[in-house]
């Protein structure tokens, strides 16, 4: 990685980990839901760094486009006040420590002696044909099956709340 | 060290260059608004057989710019109970993603900011940020007809985006790649997208009035039913600058139209002297963007019901079943795209023709049902 590199991968951490921690401590949901969106947009910046354009446009397209879109939905329409309590992490502070203590110390030590095994350069920057490639060909079935479970859930979710209307010829004019 | 152009350190050279094309970009939004606000109010009013704008400067060409300067020269108000770091991002989160689609759009030949090879899908990404802007400006507003307004507007752009994508496919899958610059060049010899896939065209425009909020689908901003929706308690530069992204949006969308099924930058003499590209592109841009004031001008307001049953289910089947036509002709015959053009006219016809007799036939059956239950009515009082 060249100069430019390494300050916007600075710049891109500083907002992943600053954000992540904004999502956990502030107190209202809307601007953790905001925080979040931010948090992804970042992760999205990571992508680019690594050359993975296209799962870098998709983690905005589904994370900011849909799914924070969807949440800040959910908040609106259910009434919200600034709460008086915290959250439970926000609230038993030495436990949230030690958890996080547990999962983030491993992490660390594992980013800083990981290696590249093979010494390989960087792949070509582009990811578009080994990603397609890979779903469409190599991994057809399982993509087909991961997206017949995904219909299935959906038509689902549907009828589950689906109300039998008494006056149903009256909805649609 | 490295030396990067004009012999500048890359680390002094990249900021700059982003500095001077955020510059650009700016200066082309600020214009093309200006520009775009005086057309729309003198071709609706010739429509309109008005006269418009008249008293500022010759013709009132200096209206708009009349309009910018009160508009920033305005309080900035903001209501107490409004959600004050919400209320004051929204503005910002609406006009950043328009602003950034301008880095990939092909104005002339390596004239263009950055030749993405995901082109397409950048544009459509920042496209889909808009809607959170929105829905925060409705919901930090504090007042029900804005959250009613950003409501709406989250359902329709959230439906319409996806007819807009599915339209783009086709256009991907002809051209063989998602970069902006090669769609344009495969292209040549006026063999444009538009007479491959006109289906597509047609879906795409459809779904683009519902993504800019555009007559006949500006819902979201209907005044005669929410006042003035998510913009209702914004005012001076901060309502500008919804504005500004408005029109923004629809130049982007005109000249993704543009790019995509017009050819770009191409047109005649455009090999010899390259800079004729730019006129061509802002031109056939422009001829996009006086469509959708044409439309402005014609039709009336679409319900929110008939607005999503539409996308759900005419626009959303339709654009499918065109994938689907066209990847099989595609494979069945990859040497030449007559096939798939034949089958994308026919197509295009039956999308046509099919629309007034299935409404026909709807209404019919509504107004049955509607005499039915009068009757019933009638006999048990």
């Amino acid at each position: 990685m060249d100069g430019i590199g390494t300050a916007l991968f600075a710049v891109l951490a500083l907002g992943l980990v600053g954000g992540g921690l904004a999502v956990v401590l502030v107190n209202r949901i809307t601007a953790a839901a905001l925080f979040m969106a931010f948090t992804f947009l970042c992760n999205a910046g990571m992508f680019l760094l690594l050359g993975a354009e296209v799962i870098a446009m998709f983690q905005v397209i589904i994370y900011v486009g849909a799914i924070t879109v969807l949440i800040i939905f959910g908040v609106m329409l259910t009434p919200q006040g600034d709460r008086r309590y915290g959250l439970f992490f926000q609230k038993q502070t030495p436990v949230a420590a030690i958890v996080l203590a547990a999962v983030a110390i491993p992490v660390v030590v594992f980013a800083f002696s990981f290696r590249d095994p093979t010494g390989a350069p960087h792949l070509a920057p582009g990811d578009l044909k080994a990603l397609t490639t890979s779903i469409f060909v190599d991994y057809a079935v399982p993509f087909e099956i991961a997206s017949i479970l995904l219909l299935a859930a959906m038509v689902g979710a549907i009828v589950l709340v689906k109300r039998e209307s008494d006056d149903a010829a009256g909805g649609e004019r | 060290m490295p030396v990067g152009p004009f012999g500048l350190d890359p680390l002094i050279w990249a900021p700059l260059r982003l500095a001077l094309a955020v510059g650009l970009a700016l200066f082309l939004v600020l214009n093309g608004a200006l520009a775009q606000i005086y057309l729309e109010r003198k071709l609706q009013a010739i429509m309109q057989d008005r006269l418009g704008p008249i008293h500022v400067g010759p013709q009132g060409l200096l209206q708009t710019l009349a309009d910018a300067i009160k508009l920033l020269a305005k309080e900035d108000v903001r209501a107490r109970l409004t959600d004050k770091w919400f209320f004051l991002a929204a503005p910002s989160i609406v006009f950043a993603p328009m602003l950034a689609s301008y880095a990939v759009l092909p104005f002339a030949k390596d004239f263009v900011g950055v030749d993405l090879n995901v082109g397409v899908l950048y544009l459509a990404t920042l496209g889909s940020m808009t809607v959170l802007g929105i829905v925060i400006a409705g919901w930090a507003s504090n007042n029900k007809y804005s959250l009613v307004g950003g409501m709406r507007s989250a359902g329709q752009l959230i439906s319409y985006e996806v007819p807009q994508l599915l339209s783009l496919i086709t256009v991907v899958l002809v051209s063989g790649s998602l970069s902006m610059v090669q769609i344009t060049e495969s292209q040549h010899d006026f063999r444009i997208n538009l007479f491959i896939l006109p289906l597509a065209f047609v879906t795409y425009f459809i779904a683009a009035l519902a993504e800019t909020n555009r007559n006949p689908f500006d819902l979201p901003e209907a005044e005669s039913e929410l006042v003035a929706g998510f913009l209702t308690e914004y005012s001076g530069m901060r309502w500008g600058v919804f504005f500004l992204a408005e029109y923004g949006e629809v130049t982007v969308v005109s000249a993704i139209l543009t790019t995509l099924w017009l050819g770009g930058w191409s047109g005649p003499w455009v090999d010899s002297l390259p800079i004729l590209g730019v006129a061509y592109f802002t031109l056939k841009t422009y001829l996009i963007v006086l469509v959708f004031m044409w439309i402005r001008a014609t039709l009336p307001r679409f319900r929110i019901d008939q607005l999503m049953s539409f996308c759900w289910k005419s626009l959303i089947p339709v654009t499918i079943a065109n994938i689907l036509v066209t990847a099989v002709l595609l494979l069945a015959f990859p040497t030449t795209r007559v096939p798939v053009a034949v089958a994308n006219w026919l197509m295009l016809g039956a999308f046509v023709v099919a629309i007034p007799l299935l409404q026909r036939r709807r209404l019919a059956g509504v107004r049955a049902r509607l005499r039915a239950e009068a009757e019933r009515r009638a006999i048990a009082v």
